[in-house]
This record gives C-alpha cells, sequence and structure tokens, in this order.
C-alpha cells in the first residue's frame, strides 16, 4: 500500500509537470471535440496524430493519446444525447434515453449526469489500474473462446429479451444486424462472404456508417416531416441541472454502471462498447426507474455512460501490464510506444515507471479536466438546440460525412451511410428498433468468432461450453432469460411495465 | 444523375495516366516538383507503418521534398496498393509494397484488380523480417524437436495460433505442416495481439508470429521462442536457432519494400533506389530496424522486381494448399 502511494506519488510529480499537464489538457480538449463531432472518433484521431507525437518525449505523447481517448467518452454523449447521433460503438446506448430526456426538455439534465458519471467511473478505474492491474489481467487471461462465446450469447439474448415494443421485431433486427456483422473476409478461412466482388466490401461494413445512417440521418429525415416536434425542442431547454429525485436515481445506476465497466474494459476486446451495452442492459433489469425506460430514464444514461468511461480506462490494463492492446486506439498506442523505441509488455511497469505510474496519475488529473470542461459547457450545448434546423440539419450532414470518409478516406463509406439512412426511416417508419440491429453487427461476428475459435480447438466437441465454469454460467442465465421471456405470463409484466 | 464512382474515376484517369508517360522525361527532370504521397495500405501502429514512417522522413530530407505517409487500409493491403497502381508514374505517388499485398493477395483473392508484377515498378527492398516459433513457457514444448514428437504422438496434431487466415505467418503453420506430414490445427486469430494473448493465457499453446510484434513476449519470458525462420540466427536473438538448424528445411521472411506504379520513368527509379539505400545504409536506421527484428533490404530496382516476381510464385502454390482460397 506504501509502494503504491509512493508510485503514485512519483506519477504525479511527472504528470504535474506544466508539459505534460498541457498536453494532458490538449488531449482532453481534442478528444472532446472530436467526440462532439459525429463520425470522426478516437482511431481516426489518434491515427492522424500519430506523426506529431514522434518528436515528444513517449510519455508526453502516451498522456496526450489517452486524453484523446478518454475525452472521447465525454464528447461522445453529447451528440448521441443533443441530436441522436452515437458517434461510437459506446455511445449508442446512450441515444436510447439521452436522446429521449432531451426531447423532454432535460437535455442539462442528461449531459449533467453523464459528465458526473463520467468523472466518477473514471475516477475509481483509474485507482484500480494502479492497485490491482497485474492481478486483473491473470483474471482477464483465463477467458478462454468459449467463455467469450457465452458471454456475448447472454448479451444477444438480453437484448432481445429487453427491447421495446414486438419482441418477434426486436429478434428481427438482432438477426438482420449479425448478418450485416457476417459481411467481409471470414476470420477463420479468408473467404470473402456477403462482399458481391466489391473490394470494399472485404473488410466488412463500417460501424460509424451504419450507426450514422440509422440514427443521426434517419432521425434528420423523421424530424424534416413533423414541424411540431421541432418547435417543442426549440423552446424547451429545461433547467441545466439535476433535480434532487434524479439525483438519487442516478447514484445507484453510476455504482453498478462503474463496475461492470471496469470488469468488461479489462477483457481483450471487450472495452467500452460491450460495457454501455451491458449497462444499460442491467439498469432496464435492476434499476428503480426501470418502468420508464423509453421515455427518458435517467438510469440509462447515467449506467451506460459510467461504464463506457470506466472501461476505457481500464482497458489500458492489457496494454500496460502485457503489452496487448484490446481495441483499436490502444494497438494505435502501441504503435506511439514503439515509435518512441520502447517496447511494450509486462517489464513496462519496471523499466519505465515515468510513463507507467504518469499516464495513471495523468488519466485521473484528465478526468478532472474533462469535468471542468464540460460542466460550465453544458448550457452552451444546450443552447445547440435552439439553432434553427435549417442550419443545423445541414451541418451535421456536412460533418457526418467528412467523418466517415476520414475513417478510411474512401467515398465508399458516404454511399454506404445514406443507404442506411433510408434503411433507417424505413425501420422507424415500421416501428423497428435500430438497437437491436447494432448490438447484432457488433457482437454477432465476434460471437461467431469464438465459437469457431472454441470448436477448432476442442475438434469439435461442443462440451468445452459447459465444461468451463464461467461458460456455463453465462449460458445458464442466458436460457433462464430466454425462459423467462417465452412464458406468456412474463411478457404480460413486462409489455405492461413498458406502457406504464 | 450520376454521381462518379471510384470505377470511373479510373477510367477517367486512364488518358491523364497516358498523358502522363509521355511527359515524363520532362517530369523527370524536375523530380521531386511537390510532396510525395507514400500510401501505406494498411492502419497507422502496425509494422508496416513504422517502417514507412522511419523511412518517410529521411528520405523526404534527402530528396528536397517532404514524404508524406497516408494510411489506406483495406481488403488485406490491395485497396492501397490498387490506387497506387492507377495513379500517375510520376514518382509523385508511392506504395508500401509487402509480402501480404504483392505476394500472397494475387494468390488468395480472385477479385484484386491490378498485377503485383507489371502494374509497378518496384524501386528497393526496405526490410525483410524473419518470423518466429513462439509456445507457452509451460503448456508448449520445450523446442522444435519437441514440438515434432508431441505433434506424431498427439493423434489429434497441436493447435497452432496465427495472426489470421492467409497470413504469412499462416502460411508458415501449413509449410511445417508439410514437413512434419501432418496437418498442424491451425487457430487464426484477427490481428497478432489477440492471437498472442491466447498464447500466453494458455488458451492456445503454439503461435507463428512476425518477430518484431513477439520480440518484447519473448524478453519477457511470457513465451519462449523455439525457432525463427530467417537464413541466419537473428542477431538480438542469437540463442534461438534457425528453422533450418532445427531440422526443418524451411526459410522465409516477411518483406516490405518501396514500389511506385508502373513505367517509372527511368531516371526516378535511380535516384529514388540510390536514396533509398542510402537512407537504409544510415547507421540510426539500422539500429531502429534492428530493435524491430528486422533486416534492412539491398536490392537495386531489377533485384526487387525479381525478388517479388520469386516470391509470388513461391507462395502461389502454398496459399492453394493452405486450403485459404476464398470465392
Amino acid at each position: 500500500m506504501e509502494l503504491l502511494i509512493d508510485n503514485l506519488a512519483h506519477g504525479f510529480s511527472v504528470a504535474l509537470s506544466l508539459k505534460n499537464l498541457s498536453f494532458a489538457l490538449l488531449g482532453a480538449l481534442i478528444g472532446t471535440a472530436i467526440g462532439v463531432l459525429p463520425g470522426i472518433g478516437p482511431v481516426a484521431t489518434i491515427s492522424l496524430l500519430l506523426p506529431i507525437t514522434f518528436g515528444q518525449e513517449a510519455t508526453t505523447a502516451i498522456i496526450m493519446l489517452a486524453g484523446i481517448y478518454y475525452g472521447a467518452q465525454y464528447g461522445g454523449s453529447t451528440t448521441a444525447i443533443l441530436l441522436n447521433l452515437p458517434g461510437e460503438v459506446s455511445s449508442v446506448v446512450t441515444t436510447l434515453e439521452g436522446y429521449k430526456m432531451a426531447r423532454n426538455g432535460r437535455a442539462g439534465a442528461a449531459l449533467a449526469t453523464a459528465a458526473l458519471g463520467s468523472f466518477f467511473a473514471g475516477s475509481v478505474a483509474t485507482i484500480l489500474v494502479a492497485a490491482s492491474g497485474p492481478l486483473l489481467t491473470q483474471i482477464a487471461l483465463s477467458f478462454g473462446p468459449a467463455d467469450y462465446f457465452s458471454l456475448m450469447l447472454l448479451g444477444l439474448v438480453i437484448a432481445c429479451v429487453l427491447a421495446q415494443g414486438s419482441i418477434l421485431k426486436a429478434i428481427g433486427m438482432v438477426v438482420v444486424g449479425v448478418a450485416l456483422g457476417l459481411v467481409g473476409t471470414d476470420v477463420q478461412t479468408g473467404q470473402q462472404r456477403f462482399t458481391f466482388g466489391i473490394p470494399e466490401l472485404s473488410d466488412g461494413l463500417g460501424f460509424a456508417a451504419i450507426a450514422m445512417g440509422m440514427f443521426g440521418i434517419a432521425e434528420i429525415i423523421l424530424n424534416l416531416e413533423r414541424p411540431e416536434a421541432r418547435e417543442v425542442l426549440k423552446t424547451e431547454v429545461g433547467k441545466l441541472w439535476l433535480t434532487k429525485e434524479e439525483f438519487k436515481r442516478a447514484t445507484p445506476s453510476v455504482l453498478r454502471g462503474t463496475l461492470l465497466g471496469s470488469a468488461l474494459g479489462i477483457l481483450p476486446g471487450g472495452g467500452a462498447s460491450l460495457a454501455a451495452f451491458g449497462a444499460y442492459m442491467m439498469e432496464r433489469k435492476m434499476s428503480k426507474g426501470r418502468h420508464l425506460f423509453g421515455q427518458g430514464a435517467i438510469e440509462g444514461v447515467a449506467g451506460p455512460e459510467a461504464a463506457n468511461n470506466a472501461a476505457a480506462q481500464t482497458s489500458f490494463i492489457p496494454l500496460l501490464t502485457l503489452g496487448i492492446p484490446s481495441n483499436a486506439v490502444m494497438a494505435l498506442m502501441v504503435g506511439a510506444l514503439i515509435i518512441q523505441g520502447i517496447q511494450p509488455g509486462p517489464r513496462m511497469v519496471e523499466a519505465q515507471p515515468d510513463l507507467f505510474w504518469g499516464l495513471i496519475a495523468s488519466m485521473w488529473i484528465g478526468n478532472v479536466m474533462l469535468l471542468v470542461i464540460n460542466l460550465p459547457m453544458i448550457g452552451m450545448w444546450v443552447k445547440l438546440l435552439q439553432v434553427p434546423y435549417k442550419y443545423l440539419y445541414p451541418a451535421i450532414l456536412v460533418f457526418c460525412s467528412i467523418g466517415v470518409y476520414s475513417i478510411n478516406n474512401n467515398v465508399f463509406d458516404v454511399y454506404t451511410t445514406i443507404l442506411f439512412a433510408v434503411f433507417g426511416y424505413m425501420c422507424s417508419k415500421l416501428k423497428m428498433e435500430p438497437a437491436p440491429l447494432l448490438i447484432g453487427f457488433v457482437l454477432g461476428p465476434m460471437m461467431e468468432e469464438h465459437l469457431r475459435r472454441a470448436m477448432l480447438l476442442s475438434r469439435g466437441d461442443w462440451i468445452v461450453f459447459v465444461e468451463r465454469p464461467i461458460s456455463a454460467t453465462m449460458l445458464g442465465i442466458a436460457a433462464f432469460a430466454l425462459a423467462l421471456m417465452l412464458l406468456p405470463n412474463m411478457r404480460k409484466g413486462k409489455d405492461a411495465a413498458m406502457a406504464g | 444523375m450520376s454521381k462518379p464512382t471510384p470505377r470511373r474515376a479510373a477510367l477517367s484517369l486512364a488518358p491523364a495516366l497516358a498523358l502522363a508517360a509521355l511527359a515524363a522525361p520532362a517530369l523527370a527532370q524536375s523530380w521531386p516538383s511537390q510532396p510525395i504521397r507514400l500510401v501505406v495500405p494498411f492502419a497507422p501502429g502496425g509494422t508496416t507503418d513504422l517502417i514507412a514512417r522511419l523511412v518517410a522522413t529521411p528520405l523526404g530530407e534527402s530528396l528536397g521534398q517532404p514524404v508524406v505517409v497516408e494510411n489506406r487500409p483495406g481488403a488485406g493491403a490491395t485497396l492501397g496498393s490498387l490506387q497506387v497502381a492507377q495513379s500517375p508514374p510520376d514518382g509523385h505517388v508511392l506504395v508500401l509494397s509487402s509480402i501480404a499485398s504483392h505476394a500472397i493477395a494475387p494468390a488468395l483473392y480472385s477479385n484484386v484488380r491490378y498485377d503485383a508484377l507489371t502494374d509497378f515498378t518496384h524501386v528497393a527492398l526496405l526490410s525483410l523480417n524473419p518470423s518466429v516459433i513462439v509456445a507457452h513457457p509451460r503448456l508448449g514444448p520445450a523446442d522444435m524437436a519437441d514440438l515434432a514428437r508431441r505433434h506424431r504422438e498427439d493423434g489429434r496434431g497441436l493447435d497452432m495460433a496465427s495472426s489470421g487466415a492467409g497470413s504469412s505467418n499462416h502460411l508458415l503453420i501449413v509449410r511445417l505442416g508439410q514437413i512434419l506430414g501432418k496437418e498442424l490445427n491451425h487457430i487464426p486469430f484477427r490481428g497478432a495481439g489477440p492471437a498472442m494473448t491466447a498464447v500466453i493465457g494458455g488458451q492456445v499453446p503454439l503461435m507463428s508470429d512476425s518477430l518484431p510484434s513477439a520480440a518484447a513476449h519473448i524478453r519477457q519470458g511470457s513465451v519462449r521462442a523455439l525457432a525463427t525462420s530467417g537464413e541466419a540466427r537473428h542477431p538480438a536473438f542469437p540463442e534461438v536457432p534457425t528453422l533450418r538448424e532445427a531440422g526443418f528445411d524451411l526459410v522465409t521472411s516477411s518483406w516490405f519494400g518501396l514500389s511506385a506504379p508502373a513505367r517509372l520513368p527511368a531516371s526516378v527509379t535511380d535516384r529514388l533506389s540510390r536514396e533509398v539505400l542510402a537512407v537504409l545504409a544510415r547507421p540510426e536506421v539500422q539500429s531502429r530496424f534492428a530493435e524491430f527484428g528486422g533486416t534492412p533490404g539491398t536490392l537495386d530496382p531489377a533485384g526487387f522486381t525479381q525478388f517479388v516476381a520469386s516470391e509470388l510464385a513461391r507462395w502461389e502454390p502454398v496459399v492453394r494448399e493452405s486450403g485459404a482460397k476464398p470465392d
């Protein structure tokens, strides 16, 4: 413990140097900006900024890049709540309740919840990284392909169980999402599937293109056909702060979200998106306000926002303790370190104490900065809703196009976005929720990959899925949830709860 | 209303291309007259990207025009390569060619729209990177002889991970299986990182990886290196035998090079090749390459072109054998 405090003190002495402090701030600012701008995510930004870091010291470079990453988690919720535009996988679920809150005139409260929840979760997760990183990595390493498969199956089942409205439509959307997720090159064989000979499809459809089209642009089309709805949003900005009642409801959700997010962030391949989905499902099932879901429940913002930020921080654990990147952003960090002549690996803690502890200290400092940046800005963001739509919508369309194009520098992604905007509009007309589709799109291919890898390793013996305790537990819960869904009484109860 | 599609844009480039070929001599005198785009057909942060950036800065200095790295990932490195193949051969657009885009992909994918030989001017071999066979320190075999014995005795054969189906690491596993007389159970992953995680976590006992990405884990002792695939032992890991020393007649390296669109004026090719070789000979560049486990190349344009041709001929039958043939 004493050693930990010594180390943290050393970390703060590194992170608080004027240079590191200003680059942490710069990172947080850039992160917030790109989080707010739809489409341009942290992966694209960090890859663009990578060359700038060559001239910097390694610690400074990583502090800035990390700031961009978790800054984007803060900023991403802003557009999700105000404009129904999830710039990133992890903010898809924030749109569900957050945007509804904004429509109810509670945009300020939703933004404040997101910022405070993220701050709390980020602080807790940072301590976790410092105190028990190596230990947690060992636990994450024990997750085999069978365990991952069962975890994701559970996620998909719960996504169906908890969907609003018709369960049949929800299942349909999940299945379409899974099918869309399978487009591209098969990981196991290198076969191209559903690509119709188009090279641009061989890496699959882009998440940003689908999310942007189905959520943001489809929403714009919908809004254009109901002028009365615009007036409501324009006039009712509402109070900027949380009421006492809202604060009381959000607190337990933040705590739950932090726990779940910290745990899921450590899993390789999991990260912020899985954490946000998980937290949303948990809130929908467990929170006191679960009957309000679908109408703008603050729990549905607090839980996922806490979870995605906690996961963004803990996803550094595998990188810092093992040198293994758990997602695309972390892979870029590896690149940045290697360019600096530092091989990320288990010895980094001893070999680069400045970098390791300085980064951890800077994460906490960065979270404080983000809170300071974001809270006073809430008023300004909310004013954005008063911008007449004839200016706002073209601006959103332009930013979306730039953002989607910048991911691969390819117009193909822009065409994909347009296609999915039309599809998303059709879905809305048919009362089909886009969220289950996106969950299927993200989880489906991962599930398939782990399923087939587990089968390859077991030589086709299905017993692995019940042999391993982690996997067996997940499957048990999934079967239970499925049974609940199929029992007619339960369904009635659920629908009644939804309606009320 | 018709929107310009990439393909149409490419067609409309054709006359421009012909013009550029005519204008080539004039261009060559003033080359480079503007910043040079170096297209890296992979995402930033990977080995290919690192090599490109290591070379780009000093090359730009010696040419007097900045060399700007542009990442254009997708479709097994073929999208970015195609873009360069269709660009004017004025020396201002280059591609970081590699074993992926210019030796394996043409055999692997039927929809590759370029010819790895005739659509490019191959200028210089930048780096040769050997692969390494690594094992879980407790669960995996102790050395290559142990690997062969365990593989023979295990009725189902051993599991071996790689960074992906159709990667050079996968093809190494196929070749190993051919030499062992029994297929290894190939477990493909999405990139080297997740595969290495599975080996360290003990989910898979063996992996074939490129030396740069495995180096840190070997030094750390979280995996054991059984053999490298180069001609000779690697200077950074002198204690690790080569596959050939371990009794497997197999020498293979992944490689990275610098290529331009076809019909690059000879004067530009010569100058570029000269400058690149000079950059590669610099001590500081050599030491950075050594850290990655790579060996800087020394081939001239003719030698590199021949090398690409031999690699194409070499991997085609292995890809066919591997079962990784799509479509």
